[in-house]
């Protein structure tokens, strides 16, 4: 008797499950995030030399196109608003199972974070894109709360509400065409005004100690799967992120931790704060708003980050290779969206 | 730890697979830790006034037991002590965390009637989620053994199993002691045709709960949290709405918690039984939150002297236990005018009945006929929707104003859209109505026959087509998750 309840309980839940399983792809909102990391991680044939990881201060931050039409390097940005630090590893390790020994750039402004976990709906935009499997279980026992995991392993239940306002967009997704922008995506804002939070200080404050682990396993992996990994921080005013609930109180003085980390671990860190004249940036003008560069910003950044990338590692030029032939039409089509955009 | 969360949803399979795998001996000790964990999970200190109740009335048990063994001359008066010291302590309690502030607020308002000026005083005390129910169900157990209706429990374990069994702690149904307390000495195997009607109901609860109640909550709490905004129709509907969530929402609870405990082999008190068809407020109050109303029956209006008793007598008994049933749903003015109202509904039927029957013979009306019972319904829907404005309303001033505006017609309301901006929009507004439509469904097929037996006697294909398509309607159309606010629900407040 109890054994046939039991059994027939794990039937139920069974079926329960594959249904919920099932239709979660057709609940789940089909925003540019969704688009580019089915295509990034596992509908592109295409092979990436640099897998470019973070939150939106990389999606918004370095073009993958420009990389590509300044110096022939194939990237992909995985990056995906308010992502923490965390999530990023796993994307990574999601990311590693298709490209292996890329050179990895990370962005490190989620190391900040002083709270446990992320925004929900920011953890959901990257972990509900990841198909089900070991390395997302771990993802989601070590991203998300106890008791929203459930949400996660089964998006539906999370978006089960959409039932009224499903379109047919949702029924005939095609993750295709947001393929161009190589998962780039930056503002057309001017912010306005200038850095006020800049400070050329040697002040030394603690990475928070949840994040701080996390960028040791990033460290760890790279070394065990033998990629090079290149520690990066894009420009921000501070000012809000100093005062903000839930991150450190000096970001500059934690940066400059994360420096000594690097530097003992022989990882490169580049931080684009400390180079913006070189990089050519007008804060009032190529800024997006106080934390995000604009599609202008972007475009100098990623110039920049380009030509640091091909006089520090050894990056084919694939320009001429009949397998990259898209790439040339992505681009255009890229720039043509910057500008109507802009 | 609410029944909707996913914490219940483990805690419950849990518990249930424990119980049957442990020795029949520690079982009850077993229930016993689960029981106070569930509802330390709100907060841990709640579980000292829980702690003090049992052992008060427990106490109040033994000593009324010893008085009847003993025999002394006296023994009636030393009873009646321990009564008075029991219902003393416990009624103590519940009005030092529920009622204080009312009644010091109510003070402070007759000084200032009489000129006098008094600044109320507030003590905020936070409110034990299920203290008016087992604060209840533990004060009849000392009433019980005090009439000898059961003999006192000695093993305390059990008895404070009985004041906080989980499934009915927070919101009912109140159970007496001679009816649960016996059952814990009972060996219950696992059954799994019990489980499965057990499993069904709670099923039919979660439904109730997550996709009729907290979606009609969405438009209810619109117009009641605006009552100066809307009118006419859009409170017409506004109180509908709430007349089945309130309905949906505690049914759903009491099949949650029936259900639960059937599944582990108890047996609970029905608490509804198709309160809106009954015919009359009296038969309302025989259907509505069966287990309260026996309650008060039991222990407030039979001693007061019930029906036998002049007919003046008789209706102040009535306004008397509807004023303390309002009181008992909330600290405010709004439920006790909406249990007075309740009294005024039955002392009207009880003084106008001579001249109703004397009119319906002359006229020749059969009682039994179809347009007489549906006439009945509708205009005792009526009234208790009515009262349910009371109930639901913010504040008194509140609920005058719904009322006036009630009465401000605005026909364009149902075909100018407005209907659809009071929180649902009209995809969720029809899957609202249709929500009311089942459960009225589900209401008027149970009078016949036993639903849940006859979906059991069918073949396999069509109980699994059940089980997953019922278990998927909530699941898509429930109000639950990180995106939605579910509701808590209403009857822990009280």
């Amino acid at each position: 008797m109890v054994k046939k309840a039991i059994w027939k309980s794990c039937l139920f839940l069974v079926i329960i499950g594959t249904i919920l399983a099932a239709f979660s792809p057709l609940f789940t909102y089909k925003i540019d995030h969704r688009g580019k990391l089915l295509q990034g991680l596992y509908k592109s044939d295409d092979t990436y030399d640099v897998v470019l990881m973070g939150s939106s201060h990389m999606n918004g931050g370095i073009d993958p196109n420009v990389l590509w039409h300044e110096y022939g390097i194939s990237s992909f940005n995985y990056a995906t608003g308010g992502q923490p630090i965390d999530v990023t590893y796993y994307l990574l390790k999601e990311v590693l199972k298709k490209h292996k020994n890329p050179l990895v750039v990370v962005d490190v402004y989620y190391l900040g974070m002083t709270d446990p976990y992320g925004v929900s709906g920011f953890v959901s935009n990257a972990l509900d894109n990841v198909h089900f499997s070991l390395n997302k279980v771990q993802a989601i026992h070590n991203c998300v709360p106890f008791d929203e995991r459930l949400f996660y392993y089964f998006p539906m239940l999370k978006y089960h509400f959409r039932w009224s306002s499903l379109t047919q967009k949702d029924f005939t997704y095609d993750s295709a065409s947001v393929y161009y922008a190589k998962g780039f995506g930056a503002g057309t804002s001017h912010y306005g005004k200038q850095d006020i939070s800049y400070a050329n200080t040697q002040k030394k404050d603690a990475i928070p100690p949840k994040t701080l682990s996390y960028l040791n396993k990033i460290i760890g992996l790279s070394k065990k799967e033998n990629f090079p990994l290149l520690l990066i921080n894009l420009p921000c005013d501070y000012t809000d992120s100093n005062k903000e609930d839930g991150w450190v109180n000096d970001c500059e003085a934690m940066f400059n931790t994360v420096a000594d980390v690097a530097e003992k671990n022989g990882v490169a860190f580049l931080d684009l704060c400390d180079r913006m004249d070189e990089i050519g940036l007008d804060f009032s003008q190529d800024m997006n708003n106080a934390g995000h560069l604009n599609i202008w910003g972007a475009v100098k950044t990623s110039d920049y980050l380009g030509k640091y990338l091909k006089e520090n590692y050894s990056l084919s030029d694939h320009r001429s290779e009949s397998a990259y032939a898209q790439w040339n039409e992505d681009y255009k089509k890229s720039q043509a969206a910057s500008v109507a955009g802009g | 730890m609410s029944f909707t969360s996913i914490q219940f949803l483990i805690f419950f399979p849990a518990v249930t697979i424990l119980y049957f795998v442990i020795p029949q001996k520690a079982r009850w000790a077993w229930l016993l830790a689960a029981s106070y964990y569930f509802f330390m999970s709100w907060n841990p200190y709640y579980a000292i006034l829980l702690a003090v109740s049992t052992v008060v009335t427990w106490t109040s048990g033994l000593l009324i037991g010893r008085e009847d063994l003993r025999k002394r001359p006296n023994t009636v008066r030393r009873k009646k002590i321990w009564v008075a010291l029991s219902v003393f302590v416990n009624i103590g309690i519940l009005v030092v965390f529920k009622y204080l502030d009312f009644f010091c607020g109510l003070y402070a308002e007759i000084l200032h009637i009489f000129g006098i000026s008094a600044q109320a005083v507030q003590f905020d005390l936070l409110l034990p989620v299920g203290i008016s129910f087992y604060t209840f169900q533990a004060l009849s157990y000392t009433v019980d053994v005090y009439r000898g209706d059961i003999k006192p429990e000695k093993n305390l374990g059990k008895y404070a199993l009985f004041v906080s069994f989980f499934p009915q702690l927070v919101a009912g149904p109140i159970e007496k002691s001679k009816d649960l307390l016996p059952q814990f000495d009972e060996v219950h195997t696992f059954d799994y045709d019990r489980a499965r009607k057990g499993l069904l109901l709670m099923l039919w609860g979660y439904f109730q709960k997550t996709a009729v109640a907290d979606r009609l909550a969405t438009l209810v709490n619109t117009v009641y949290n605006s009552p100066q905004k809307y009118s006419g129709l859009e409170v017409a509907v506004a109180t509908v709405f709430f007349a089945f969530q309130i309905y949906c929402d505690f049914a759903g609870y009491s099949n949650i918690a029936i259900g639960a405990a059937q599944v582990m082999g108890f047996r609970l008190t029905k608490n509804f039984d198709k309160p809106y068809f009954s015919k009359s407020i009296k038969e309302f109050w025989r259907r509505w939150h069966i287990t309260l109303g026996a309650w008060f029956r039991d222990y407030l209006y039979i001693p007061l002297g019930g029906n036998r008793c002049s007919k003046w007598r008789h209706c102040l008994n009535l306004m008397i236990v509807f004023a303390v049933c309002g009181l008992w749903h909330g600290a405010a003015m709004t439920f006790v005018i909406w249990g007075l109202l309740h009294g005024v509904y039955q002392v009207i039927g009880l003084l106008t009945r001579p001249a109703k029957q004397r009119a319906e013979q002359k006229l020749g009306i059969r009682e039994n006929s179809f347009p007489v019972r549906l006439y009945r319904a509708a205009a005792t829907f009526v009234l208790v929707d009515f009262a349910w404005i009371f109930f639901r309303a913010n504040s008194l001033w509140d609920a005058t104003v719904l009322i006036g505006n009630l009465f401000r017609f605005n026909p364009a309301a149902l075909w100018n859209g407005s209907l659809f901006s009071l929180g649902l929009a009209a995809p969720d507004f029809w899957a609202a109505l249709l929500g009311i439509a089942a459960v009225t469904a589900a209401d008027l097929l149970s009078r016949r026959r036993d639903l849940r037996q006859s979906l059991l006697n069918r073949g396999p294909v069509c109980r699994w087509a059940v089980y997953i398509a019922g278990t998927m309607v909530i699941l898509i159309f429930g109000i639950y998750g990180p995106l939605q606010s579910p509701s808590q629900f209403i009857y822990f407040q009280f």
